[in-house]
């Protein structure tokens, strides 16, 4: 009894997994694609508190910024701008070092072209910097998640390219001969991902855009697998790189993970009740309910894994974002199936509800795995952790980050319930916004307070990656604590 | 390349899903292009301009143009039932893109020319520059930054969606 005991309850160095000892970041443009990315949350939060403040008054804002710029500053034009830092700059450059750092120590391999690698951390800051600029002058194609201008969308798309082609590369120069799970979903959605992106943007046309009806369908189709091929994808091996080393438990079932493939066939459950044809709609509901397929096998794998591990929580940070990460990332699932009813889409459809939804997985559940890796990977790569000051400040990075989020995200759904019922009992529109007025206020106080999370994160990660470093001898390539 | 014969297959798989996924989603209903309905407009060059503000301005991201059958006839921007009635394909029929939007933090516009009040151009023109004048309460900020001849295209547009 007492040996199941010790065996169950594996005592574990400072609570995180072995401890960062050596540096292992040999190739450092991993490091610096989640440095980017750190830096692209930043304006991602401030845009986002300037949106907030529009909804409930926008003459707040406009009132306060001088007359030059109020065409730059306003809702139609940052709206983008929040979105593309986000998304394309925040999760997806996190998503990015990550993938290269883990996939070489996966494979025991040099990460491929390191050139080519160095030019692509260039490029991609560079088409978010782009973004960053031009959406507020007020280039846009105006088609969501797709607004880049034709020549920054052409330079994001040889991004996409570039990144596969140094994960295969990688792969292809690998020790390891076995590969890990993980590896081949970043190597698949690094395939798909310029696929799905270059339909999607219509990207041998700089107008972006299709004719009539086909340019929604094809939106529907991009915006979300943009998400299956990209964020899901990616995610979903993150996860499985993730889930082993932050528990110290094995990988519950490397087969179950293989299913793990998101499907393609979902993105037209956004264009349920339009006029595109009934057929097509009826075809999105079904492959969307056919989702349960891979969650559940990424949900059950992690549940599984997480076997006697849950007590780690408590000191375990990255298993913590991780965790809760995961019960967003459930919420998620659940909704979006909930969503592709045709009955309680009727309801919530073009609601604040949809803000919530889209909120929920960028924020509370991806944004939770990145800052997961960062919590983890940085100090590995860095061969130190964290002071115990900033442990404790990043402790409560964690717990503001959560109460924020969690008050914005049902602040949003309870609005959209409340607009989704008005617009059925056909109360006139302006009474509907009335109506919001005071949760719009609760929503920029969630907002700011999930911003504040994030001053505490900045001010954590500065201090600890300006501290000087003490080991001199990073490790060999491929070899290391991860 | 030291790359398992496994691992092409998979790659061979998902490329096969994915062109099957994109000929079921995309390709199969573009082969069905909607004639041109009569709410259908040919733009002139001043409100094809003002469309583009429309797009640039991003009016787009809280106004939709796309009436639901759930809700045709019976949503209610100022009185009972003037959302309009349900759009149909045809009616995009000239619109590149199309704006059918994802969320209404503003009421959706596909009619907005047929409600009496939205339908004169001149309180178009002034609730464009200061929208909280003519609507209490309203949450959309002002573009009386923007000039004069770009207002002016853009009721010129707006006037098209009867």
């Amino acid at each position: 009894m007492a040996v199941a005991d010790a065996e169950l309850v594996r005592p574990r160095e400072g609570g995180e997994g072995v401890p960062p000892t050596r540096p292992t970041d040999d190739e450092p443009i991993a490091r610096y694609f989640i440095y980017s990315g750190v830096f692209w949350l930043a304006l991602n939060i401030m845009a986002g508190i300037v949106l907030s403040i529009f909804l409930y008054s926008p003459a707040a804002v406009q009132q306060v910024v001088p007359e030059e710029l109020r065409a730059a500053i306003n809702f139609g034009r940052l709206r983008p701008f929040h979105v593309w830092v986000g998304i394309f700059g925040w999760v997806s450059m996190v998503w990015v070092g990550s993938m290269l750092y883990i996939t070489c120590r996966l494979t025991r391999a040099r990460l491929a072209w390191p050139g080519l690698a160095r030019v692509l951390l260039y490029a991609w800051n560079a088409v978010i910097l782009g973004a960053a600029i031009t959406f507020p002058l007020g280039y846009t194609q105006g088609r969501e998640y797709a607004e880049l201008s034709w020549p920054l969308s052409l330079l994001l798309e040889a991004c996409f390219i570039g990144l596969a082609a140094i994960l295969w590369r990688t792969v292809a120069q690998r020790q390891e001969p076995r590969i890990f799970v993980s590896v081949w979903l970043f190597m698949i959605s690094a395939l798909m991902t310029p696929v799905v992106y270059g339909v999607g943007n219509k990207l041998w046309d700089p107008s972006g855009a299709y004719t009539g009806m086909n340019d929604a369908i094809i939106n529907y189709f991009y915006i979300h697998n943009l998400f299956n091929a990209w964020f899901t994808t990616a995610a979903f091996g993150l996860v499985f790189y993730m889930l082993p080393r932050f528990t110290g438990n094995k990988l519950y079932s490397h087969r179950l993970a293989m299913w793990g493939f998101t499907s393609v066939w979902t993105g037209q459950h956004h264009a349920l009740y339009s006029p595109a044809p009934e057929w097509l709609q009826i075809v999105s509901v079904s492959f969307s309910i056919l989702t349960v397929i891979p969650n559940a096998a990424l949900l059950g794998n992690w549940w599984l894994t997480m076997k006697g591990a849950w007590w780690q929580l408590r000191d375990n940070l990255p298993l913590r974002w991780l965790t809760v990460g995961m019960i967003f990332y459930l919420f998620t699932c659940l909704q979006g199936v909930a969503q592709s009813f045709r009955t309680f889409n009727s309801l919530v459809h073009f609601t604040n509800w949809v803000v919530g939804h889209s909120h929920l997985a960028f924020v509370a559940a991806y944004s939770f795995f990145a800052f997961g890796l960062v919590y983890y990977l940085v100090p590995r790569m860095l061969g130190r952790p964290l002071s115990p000051g900033l442990r404790r400040a990043a402790d409560w990075h964690f717990w503001v980050s959560l109460i924020g989020i969690t008050a914005f995200m049902y602040t949003l759904w309870f609005m959209g319930l409340e607009q989704g019922r008005d617009w059925a009992m056909s109360v006139p529109f302006m009474v509907t916004v009335r109506n919001l007025h005071g949760w719009f206020l609760i929503r920029l106080a969630s907002g700011v307070v999930l911003g504040l999370g994030q001053v505490l994160f900045l001010y954590v990660f500065a201090r600890y990656v300006t501290q000087r470093n003490p080991h001199p001898s990073p490790l060999p390539a491929g070899e290391g604590t991860v | 390349m030291n790359i398992p014969g496994e691992l092409w297959r998979l790659a061979a798989g998902s490329g096969f899903f994915l062109a099957l996924g994109m000929g079921a989603t995309i390709l199969l209903p573009s082969t069905f292009t909607p004639p041109p309905s009569g709410l259908a407009t040919r733009y002139t060059p001043q409100q094809l301009h003002g469309r583009q503000i429309y797009l640039r301005e991003g009016c787009w991201y809280c106004h939709t143009q796309q009436v639901r059958p759930t809700e045709a006839n019976q949503g209610t921007v100022y009185t009972r039932g003037d959302i309009g009635p349900v759009s149909k394909a045809g009616d995009y029929a000239y619109q590149k893109p199309v704006f059918w939007g994802t969320e209404r933090q503003g009421p959706d516009l596909s009619h907005v020319a047929s409600r009496v009040q939205s339908a004169q151009p001149a309180w178009e023109l002034a609730h464009l520059e200061d929208p909280a004048a003519l609507v209490p309460g309203t949450i959309m900020p002002s573009y009386g930054h923007l000039p004069q001849s770009d207002l002016q295209d853009l009721v010129d547009y707006l006037l098209t969606l009867k």
